[in-house]
């Protein structure tokens, strides 16, 4: 009960940050909250099924783009964001086809190929995405950023309620770690393996692109940079500091390491700053292997 | 009439003859024990009634009906379920949860329709058969234990009540005694003897041949992955085929027919 209080007490808080700090903290955070989106689709993926990708950026740039070039040819930005998220999906379902059959290395390295190659589509198709020029002016029209910063938390934090039920209270969940934990066994239960990771694919690909469409109708400018494999490992990052199955930690973690090197810049614009990033992130996989999701995890115990 | 039919199943590995013409049936409610030598292909013979190996040669028919082509999880989803030699459990997770994810054969059925995995574990249903079949193999107290803090002998029992959620119509057991304490032996017994009255086909491979002697009415037994032998426990000892192939053994089984009688 008590944690329930404490709950609606930090949805509160967050609800009233934009009256506190100023336009500079509100456009990180509500970076951090898109990004929290492609981190959720690296949760279901990675941490319920047990499928490594490193390719999560290619999804997240399918949907950008999608949305970008769609209203710039004049389709409302709602349903360009919609044709976005169902374009992932298809790509999702697509890469799935060969990659559920692949384990372990060969996994990651296939994911982080469809990523360069979504990337490289992105840099060179330059009659479509104005290539390294970038997409300027996306007409999504400008809303204040309280209300974006609004939707986000909202959209947020309903993606993540349904991703903590399907985790810890539904049949479903335990389909999905029963593939993560043993195939073998898990298809002596009457589990299709095949099916359960290609919807895995599939609907993963479906949150990366929605992360990307929000970006691309919030940031109204798109290149490609934004989704090269860094960004994928980023996101990788930000999973695996909040502990690889768990949404919240997840949450937790976007929010956290994307602030924390905008702060470290009161350290002076050089190298440093990233020197203690780095440190940090280190020192929370040390001490935390499971990362802010253990930790959560441990204290609810 | 019988749940299973084998016939003339056989399977190759290169150049290897795994089995050749394997022929077998069970009826409902047999327990059948399956025995051979180290290699003699009984953990094969599994795979291919499972599914997890295709045949090259023979017939498979479970409940009439050619199964050859079913992968694995259809074939669970008919009513074939299986415990492994090397327990295969999620760890992290509750006795309760590995239990539950036995169901999914039914959840994925045509009948209840792909819509039922959205259902929470604790729901009516999901926690009526998970609660029965852990009742059953004894594990009623440890349903919210997770498994990694369970003793390894208790494990076996999680395999079991996860097979047996999905009320199977045929049990492979692999070698379920391996590892088990002696009252642990005694429960498990006692556990196959009521799955069997239940009205489930359970298939028994074991080198524990104290326990096939009490458990099952027939024994096949096969070597290099030819059958040599099908019948009593008991006439398994006198059979000369048998004793070649696997010296010394029909004492050990003569010895476990006669506990049981005594």
């Amino acid at each position: 009960m008590s944690s329930r209080i404490l709950l609606i007490a930090a949805f509160a808080v967050l609800a009233a940050l934009p009256l506190i700090f100023g336009t500079f903290w509100i456009n990180m955070v509500i970076n951090a909250l898109i990004f929290s989106l492609a981190v959720f689709s690296i949760n279901l993926l990675t941490g319920f099924t047990g499928l490594l990708s490193f390719g999560q950026a290619g999804f997240v740039g399918i949907g950008a783009y999608t949305l970008g070039v769609l209203t710039k040819q004049g389709t409302p930005p709602l349903f360009a964001g919609l044709y976005g998220v169902l374009l992932a999906m298809l790509c999702g379902f697509l890469l799935g086809l060969p990659a559920a059959r692949l384990k372990g290395h060969y996994l990651a390295i296939g994911t982080l190929g469809f990523g360069i190659l979504i990337y490289q589509l992105l840099t060179n198709s330059v009659d479509i995405t104005r290539g390294p020029m970038g997409l300027i002016g996306i007409p999504t029209g400008v809303i204040d950023k309280q209300t974006w910063y609004l939707v986000m938390l909202a959209v947020c934090l309903t993606l993540l309620a349904a991703l903590a039920y399907i985790d810890r209270y539904s049949a479903l969940g335990v389909i999905l770690k029963m593939v993560r934990h043993d195939e073998i066994a898990a298809q002596a239960s009457g589990i299709n393996v095949f099916a359960v990771k290609l919807i895995a694919f599939t609907v993963s690909a479906g949150f990366a692109g929605l992360s990307g469409a929000l970006f691309a109708a919030y940031a109204r400018f798109l290149t490609p940079d934004l989704f090269n494999e860094q960004e994928s490992f980023r996101y990788m990052m930000m999973a695996v500091v909040g502990g690889i199955g768990s949404p919240l930690g997840g949450f937790v973690a976007s929010l956290v390491l994307t602030i924390i090197p905008e702060g470290l810049r009161a350290l002076g614009e050089d190298n440093y700053r990233l020197l203690v990033y780095g440190t940090m992130v280190l020192f929370v996989l040390w001490f935390l292997p499971a990362g802010i999701g253990g930790l959560i995890e441990r204290q609810r115990r | 009439m019988s749940v299973l039919e084998l016939s003339g199943v056989s399977k190759r590995f290169g150049g290897l003859q795994a089995l050749s013409g394997i022929s077998l049936s069970i009826a409902p409610s047999e327990v059948l024990g399956l025995i051979g030598p180290n290699g003699a292909g009984k953990s094969t013979l599994v795979s291919c009634i499972t599914g997890v190996l295709r045949i090259d040669g023979g017939v498979i028919r479970f409940e009439h009906r050619d199964i050859q082509r079913l992968s694995p999880h259809q074939r669970a989803r008919r009513g074939i379920a299986r415990t492994f030699q090397k327990v295969r459990l999620a760890d992290q997770l509750t006795v309760y949860e590995n239990v539950a994810a036995g169901l999914a054969s039914r959840w994925f059925s045509r009948a209840s329709g792909w819509s039922s995995v959205f259902r929470p574990l604790s729901a009516k249903s999901v926690g009526q058969a998970v609660n029965r079949a852990l009742e059953q193999v004894g594990l009623g107290d440890v349903s919210g234990t997770v498994v990694k803090s369970l003793p390894f002998g208790r494990r076996h029992f999680v395999e079991i009540a996860r097979a047996m959620v999905s009320e199977p119509r045929l049990l492979l057991l692999d070698e379920p005694a391996t590892g088990l304490t002696e009252t642990e032996r005694e429960r498990l017994a006692m556990l196959v003897k009521e799955i069997g009255a239940s009205g489930c086909a359970v298939i028994l491979v074991e080198h524990d041949l104290e326990l096939v002697g009490y458990l099952c009415q027939r024994v096949t037994v096969i070597n290099q992955g030819r059958h040599i032998f099908t019948g009593t426990p008991a006439a398994a000892q006198s059979d000369r085929e048998v004793i070649r192939a696997y010296l010394g053994m029909n004492q050990l089984i003569s010895e476990g027919a006669d506990d049981a009688r005594g």
